[in-house]
């Protein structure tokens, strides 16, 4: 899990919970996400985004492409009124989640709450997608 | 009121520039861009455009008398102290408006200004006085005559290019601007029906259909094989490296042949230039170790003989079995040829003002090798392999910064030369459980 958002926010949580409790999905396989604002002020939320998303982590520039997004203005949808949502959809068959050793990749599920004079605050949970084993460089003897 | 930070912290150890200034510098790049777009667009405008548009739909004809011709001198300053004098012909022409005669100088666009004097006489000579020409009036400054009407579509051109790529390239980048502005990172990165015309150069490499984050491979299948279905592509970055070196050799020994020239003209007129002589030997020595590197390489790059590698099925899948002839040319012995399948790692990634690409291979598995080859003209050696993949492979990834790239590697050892190293890349697609089921049969081929 990781939070971030601009200051005076340490109250403010947004927990996420998927429909898979180990958080592994296979490709092409429906993800549901469940999420709860937790320790909101008097500074209401003006619009949310959902988004599934993977991110490239490393030793390169991070590179990110976005599966499932979507924004919602109305405040019905919004916290105080909705203080929970959830958000489905179905996984692309690529890219897997990988651990190279410069290159990894990692899916994830974010909740991004927007406030008046643009602050926002974000909420992101990695989850895997494909059973893909960790790589390691090769030995002095395997070749 | 608070500004954003200059910095953000990036995930990993490196910190980034703030997307907030990043942003605002973007917008602010394109807006200038974009505003000398107008003023020089502006500019040609009012200046080309505009008055020979109006010349072409404004004016109206009358017949011109020409009653007087002369030489319009315009003095320029080129150097301090130094003035150029230029010489344009004029005709003074006597027309009628509305029934009221009129007298006025004007300028022939067949008479060009020249700095030379001789020749703007000679063309004033080919008009006559009280010789009739066709004209045409400014009805809103009846002063105003012209003898030729038509349009410069050079100068057109180049009022509508200049400008008109300035406004493209600052106003697509101005709306780029305005649209990502306040917009988080996930929703910027969310295709839309506009991103590929607002910023054709994002988006990275090309990409499978269906299959997003892994390369397209459409190289490897559009050359078709001897024995098996595909020949793969070779990958030569060494060639490049050649060609760069063939380059340098070409213009520093250009240049060379330059100075030789000029110094060799002065010593047959009698004169030595040390300095020039001086510089000669160090530039000789530098060329000439160009030509040698140049041309080793090239001996090193064809004396060994092509590789080409053929391959059953593309693209492949983890846990398939696929088919492999390796056919190496050339004349000579080897001492060992052996082929592995690798996967490996590269990063690009920035470093103050540098771009670095970092590559690392995570895994190696010996497909076949053999020993003491002897090549023979006309009759290339060939063997084959069968390249396994694990069921848990990783697919190929291509993104803008990182790659993950699975390749056939080819090493030699021709007696007498170097080694050589030879890649080919191929493309594996994700398995179809996300673990690499292997797809039902084995995919090989048996030869013909």
């Amino acid at each position: 899990m990781n939070q971030q958002g601009e200051g005076g926010r340490q109250d403010l949580r947004v927990l996420l919970q998927f429909c898979r409790a180990d958080r592994r999905y296979e490709p092409l396989a429906a993800l549901r996400v469940r999420y709860v604002v937790e320790g909101l002020t008097d500074d209401q939320p003006r619009a949310v985004e959902h988004s599934v998303l993977w991110y490239t982590e490393g030793k390169g520039e991070e590179d990110m492409g976005v599966h499932f997004f979507e924004r919602l203005t109305e405040r019905a949808s919004l916290p105080p009124e909705a203080a929970a949502g959830t958000f489905t959809t179905l996984l692309p068959p690529s890219p897997l989640s990988y651990e190279g050793v410069i290159v990894k990749i990692r899916w994830c599920a974010r909740v991004r709450l927007f406030f008046s004079g643009g602050r926002d605050f974000v909420s992101e949970y990695v989850f895997e997608m494909g059973r893909i084993p960790p790589a390691r460089p090769p030995r002095a003897g395997d070749a | 009121m608070k500004l954003p930070r200059f910095f953000a912290k990036k995930r990993g150890h490196r910190r980034t520039g703030s997307q907030v200034w990043g942003s605002f510098g973007d917008g602010l790049f394109h807006a200038v861009l974009l505003g000398a777009g107008v003023v020089f667009g502006g500019l040609l405008a009012s200046g080309v455009a505009v008055p020979e548009w109006r010349i072409n739909h404004d004016f109206l004809p009358t017949s011109c008398t020409v009653v007087a011709k002369g030489l319009e001198r315009h003095v320029t300053l080129s150097a301090p102290g130094r003035a150029e004098p230029t010489w344009q012909p004029c005709l003074r022409v006597r027309y009628e408006v509305a029934g009221i005669r009129r007298e006025s100088w004007t300028r022939p666009s067949a008479g060009a200004a020249t700095a030379d004097r001789t020749l703007a006489l000679t063309r004033l000579s080919s008009w006559r006085l009280g010789e009739q020409l066709p004209g045409w009036y400014d009805p809103s400054d009846v002063s105003r005559v012209v003898l030729e009407r038509g349009y410069n579509w050079w100068m057109w051109l180049l009022a509508l290019l200049l400008p008109g790529a300035l406004l493209a390239f600052g106003g697509a980048g101005v709306v780029r601007s305005v649209r990502r502005w306040g917009k988080s990172e996930e929703r910027r990165a969310a295709p839309s029906r506009l991103s590929g015309i607002l910023d054709p150069l994002a988006g990275g490499p090309a990409q499978a259909p269906d299959h997003p984050g892994v390369p397209a491979g459409d190289d490897q299948v559009n050359s078709p094989g001897t024995q098996l279905r595909y020949r793969l592509p070779i990958e030569s970055p060494e060639n490049w490296t050649l060609l760069g070196f063939g380059l340098f050799a070409v213009l520093w020994n250009a240049i060379l042949i330059l100075l030789a020239v000029g110094a060799g003209l002065d010593l047959l007129g009698g004169r030595t230039d040390w300095l020039l002589i001086g510089l000669l030997v160090p530039f000789a020595c530098v060329g000439v170790a160009g030509i040698v590197v140049f041309v080793r390489g090239l001996v090193l790059a064809t004396a060994v003989g092509t590789t080409q590698l053929e391959i059953s099925a593309h693209p492949l899948r983890p846990g398939g079995t696929y088919d492999v002839l390796l056919a190496q040319g050339g004349v000579g012995r080897f001492a060992s040829l052996e082929a592995t399948l690798e996967l490996e790692e590269q990063a690009t990634f920035r470093q103050g003002t540098d771009t670095r690409t970092e590559k690392l291979t995570v895994w190696r598995q010996p497909l076949q090798a053999w020993q003491d080859l002897q090549v023979t003209a006309g009759q290339r050696f060939e063997g084959r392999a069968v390249v396994s993949l694990p069921a848990n492979a990783m697919h190929s990834f291509a993104s803008e910064h990182n790659y993950v790239r699975w390749s056939i590697v080819v090493r030699g050892a021709p007696a007498g030369w170097p080694s050589f190293t030879r890649v080919f890349p191929v493309v594996v697609f994700p398995g179809v459980d996300g673990e690499g089921t292997p797809p039902s049969g084995r995919l090989s081929e048996a030869a013909p």
